[in-house]
């Protein structure tokens, strides 16, 4: 059998997004300004190639950017357009209402509409013509730490350890089997991402979460369509609220036009939604076919089709961001402002700071925490708490209903975002689904109904699994499911009878089915290769049973111009 | 002039092989065609019915079995005498295996996957089959083409007699030949390759369940079928997975396709749209598999496929 491979560097960046990329590429910076002996450094990436899994709007504050690559008009950055006009609509079913004027969070003046995925390729390119490696279609799958009891460093991180590969369905070794890769590293970057897999076991072991509300996450389905010629405003920003999400949902719709007939558009949900049987993929097939939108698509063609959770929680929600041998940056540390709806450039301006930490520390040899706190103080003094704190309130009002939560949002301008009580008291945004019973009380619908149906005609509305298609995502079959159900017995009876299988409806990707046992009762089966890797059924799933475990390397959507 | 190389194992030809001739006379030039191994003699004839200037036999004990430098080092002297101006291939597995080792040998560009001929040039499917783009080539060149694309049952037959056959010795040590193939691999049960089966007949979810298999098995044996699923079927473990059609099973282009009981995913009409005629029997009138289906019948697939065999045996 193979041996175990050990690879040794001294800075390790676990996922290549906006944050990881930020982070190499500052290293690099650092390492050419301070000179000396280089730093080895490896980023480590899930996707078969740079930027395949990245999913936003998304439009970028290019505040971070223009710190980091001051010359990023030379370079090439692809930054579609610069945004030209800001609209926002209240949406009924069949009517819209323009708010008068674009509330100051929501005003993107200065801000570019850009493709997420084409940006962190630019950005990979970059870090990769600064000699350093980018191992693209490696999943980290566990953090590895000091185990030797005793010495100063007892405890710390000393790196991850990269999946296996070859293991069939059934869990054995295929002729094709490699054991992974154990790379170890004095500071290890944590940038993977909404909830991300390595960042929550970081989390939970360390306890880095103690004292800090409880994380909440939205879910973001997107589409990219050509449009025919002259149907959309290049540079338009258009975001909505209210239809077809209930008053008591956090969230609302965007629309935003790229160049080359080219739209994007997409409706974000609050993961903490009460109606057991709200599905957002459905939700969003009638935010299409809303006026406001169906007047843009109707005509074209789907491009692509893809869904990501968003961290929604806010400053409150962040957790300790650093131990001995580790850093967190961006949305795996939940850095997104979500009265803005921006995070890129947040997740790249903690990637820069957790750099310079991680630099400094490996030059002075001193990685435990206290050396790393470094990292926290420079967060505490930058930009991103300057703009984070005074909304640092606006998701846990929402949970009051959209329309306390908007009347917040503007007070906050006033209040500095402070309220009688500071932080508003918050919840984990699962423990808000309410059960059929409570919810629908004697007029239960049935699990396998839709509630609020709509017609999928395959022009402007589609169902789930032609989205995934969509999607570009493949992964081998014949390797275990990389959805772990710690207890599948419950799906087919405590889950259907009190939430009427929420799994089924939140996921964006007809992962979760409830099939026929063949007895005349339903059994949970779940769909491995559809997955687009979105998270939500890790932060959704009312009984907290089901882990997001990586694929094997490599498997995942190709979210190609998204 | 192209040169089609042409495909077999253990002295049967593989039909993509005619597939690919037929693409070369769409191109409307001379054919040549070479077929490589070792106890040619009844590929060779079957190839010689095709309309085509030559048949160029490749026999050398070197390549009794398939090995991809036995392959380069052969064709790289067969396009050295012959100098054609293109080289087509059927784009099999072999064909994947060894002709970007050819194409680098002979330094020439390889245009893979083509589904057409147009000017000069091809036309060959991108992101899964979203675009398709035209690629113009310069000089001398490679292109393979995708299995179906093109229908052997179309292929112009010499009008009388049979194409010239001619014997080529070609010179190989087989020091040069570094890969030792093993027996070759053969599953317990019968494998089977999909896209070489002339009528499918695959099966959806609408079969129900595992014990349904043995109708829709029935009317494959009626029809003289190999049987076939979409993914449903083949997750729930009702067959076998190398039975599975569609983006994450086999693409297939057979003359007759029944399905039965499928939706129609999109993910299983890119495996299957390229069959001359489907035939769908599905209960819901909306189902997407109509949108492709050359017949369809709206109905209960437990009513019509047992009336279907009754037909055929009958």
């Amino acid at each position: 059998m193979a041996e175990r491979e050990t690879l040794e560097v001294d800075v390790l960046i676990v996922g290549g997004g906006p944050a990881g990329m930020s982070a190499a590429l500052r290293l690099a910076q650092l390492q050419k300004e301070k000179g000396g002996e280089p730093l080895a450094i490896a980023v480590l990436e899930k996707a078969r190639e740079s930027g395949a899994h990245m999913l936003s709007g998304a439009v970028l504050d290019p505040s971070t950017l223009k710190d980091l690559v001051p010359d990023f008009k030379e370079k090439g950055a692809p930054l579609a357009i610069e945004v030209r006009r800001d609209d926002i609509y209240f949406l009924t079913r069949t009517a819209k209402l323009r708010l008068p004027i674009t509330p100051p969070f929501f005003r993107n003046h200065g801000n570019y509409i850009i493709s997420l995925n084409r940006f962190v390729k630019w950005l990979a390119g970059l870090v990769e013509a600064e000699g350093i490696d980018i191992f693209t279609g490696f999943a980290a799958t566990e953090v590895l730490y000091d185990l030797s009891t005793g010495a100063a460093q007892a405890g710390a991180v000393v790196g991850v350890r990269t999946g296996d590969r070859g293991i069939d369905k059934h869990g054995q070794k295929k002729s094709t089997f490699e054991p992974g890769v154990d790379i170890r590293a004095k500071v290890t970057i944590f940038t993977d991402g909404v909830r991300g897999n390595l960042t929550k076991a970081l989390v939970r072991r360390l306890g880095l979460d103690e004292g800090r509300s409880p994380a909440v996450y939205a879910i973001g389905i997107k589409e990219l369509w050509e449009v025919p010629a002259g149907r959309s405003e290049p540079g338009r920003v258009v975001h909505t609220m209210g239809y077809p999400l209930k008053m008591e949902e956090f969230g609302g719709g965007f629309m935003y036009a790229l160049p080359d007939n080219l739209v994007a558009i997409g409706l974000v949900a609050g993961l903490d939604y009460k109606d057991p049987m709200f599905d957002p993929h459905v939700a969003f097939q009638h935010l299409k076919r809303h006026p406001v939108i169906a007047s843009v698509l109707e005509g074209g063609t789907l491009v692509r089709y893809g869904a990501k959770a968003l961290p929604e929680g806010g400053w409150y929600t962040i957790p300790k961001l650093y131990a001995a041998g580790a850093l967190i940056a961006g949305d795996a540390a939940g850095f997104m402002n979500s009265a803005r709806l921006k995070g890129i450039h947040l997740a790249m301006r903690t990637g820069m700071l957790a750099a310079e930490t991680a630099f400094e520390a490996v030059r002075k040899g001193d990685v435990s925490e206290a050396a790393l706190k470094a990292y926290d103080d420079r967060v505490q003094a930058s930009a991103v708490k300057k703009e984070l704190w005074p909304v640092r309130n606006v998701h846990q009002a929402f949970g009051y209903g959209t329309m306390a939560g908007a009347a917040f949002t503007g007070l906050s301008l006033v209040t500095g975002g402070g309220w009688f009580r500071d932080p508003l008291p918050a919840h984990g945004g699962w423990t808000r689904i309410q059960k059929l019973a409570t919810y629908y009380k004697d007029a239960r619908p049935d699990p396998d109904s839709t509630v609020n149906p709509v017609k999928i005609d395959r022009q402007l509305t589609f169902d789930r699994l032609t989205g995934v298609h969509y999607s570009g995502t493949r992964h081998p079959e014949d390797q275990p499911s990389h959805l772990i159900v710690h207890d599948a017995s419950v799906c087919a009876t405590r889950c259907r009878e009190e939430y009427g299988n929420p799994c089924i409806r939140f996921c964006p990707a007809n992962v979760y089915e409830m099939v026929d046992a063949g007895d005349g009762t339903k059994k949970l089966q779940i769909n491995a290769s559809n997955c687009v890797h979105c998270k939500t059924c890790d932060i959704m799933d009312p009984y907290q049973i089901i882990d997001w475990v990586p694929p094997e390397g490599g498997g995942g959507p190709h979210y190609e111009g998204m | 002039m192209i040169l089609v190389v042409a495909e077999q194992r253990e002295g049967t030809l593989n039909r993509a092989s005619l597939e690919t001739v037929a693409a070369a006379q769409s191109a409307g030039d001379a054919i040549k065609i070479a077929i490589l191994g070792s106890g040619l003699d009844a590929v060779a004839a079957e190839l010689a019915k095709a309309d085509a200037a030559e048949v160029i036999v490749v026999d050398a004990a070197a390549l009794k079995e398939y090995t991809a430098d036995g392959w380069v080092l052969a064709l790289e002297q067969i396009v050295a005498a012959e100098r054609p101006d293109r080289v087509f291939l059927p784009h099999t597995y072999q064909t994947r295996d060894f002709a970007p080792a050819l194409a680098a040998r002979l330094k020439r560009p390889l245009v893979t996957d083509c589904i057409a001929v147009k000017g000069g040039g091809y036309v060959r499917p991108m992101f899964q089959g979203k675009l398709q783009a035209d690629v113009a080539v310069d000089g001398p060149h490679l292109a393979t083409f995708q299995i179906g694309a093109f229908r052997a049952d179309a292929l112009k037959t010499m009008s009388a007699g049979s194409a010239a056959t001619r014997k080529a010795s070609i010179a190989i040590d087989a020091s040069q030949i570094r890969q030792k193939p093993d027996a070759p691999f053969k599953e317990a049960k019968q494998a089977v390759d999909l896209s070489q089966a002339e009528r499918i007949v695959a099966v959806g979810r609408g079969i129900k369940g595992q014990e349904h298999i043995a109708l829709a098995q029935k009317l494959a044996q009626a029809m003289g079928a190999e049987i076939a699923a979409s993914r449903p079927i083949c997750d729930a473990g009702w067959l076998p997975m190398d039975r599975q059609i569609g983006s994450s099973g086999q693409t297939v282009a057979p003359k007759l396709y029944v399905a039965l009981g499928i939706s129609g995913a999109i993910q299983h009409l890119v495996g299957m749209k390229g069959a001359r005629t489907i035939v769908a029997i599905n209960k819901d009138a909306e189902a997407p598999i109509f949108e492709v289906a050359d017949y369809g019948i709206v109905g209960d697939l437990f009513d019509v496929v047992p009336a279907l065999i009754a037909a055929l045996n009958g």
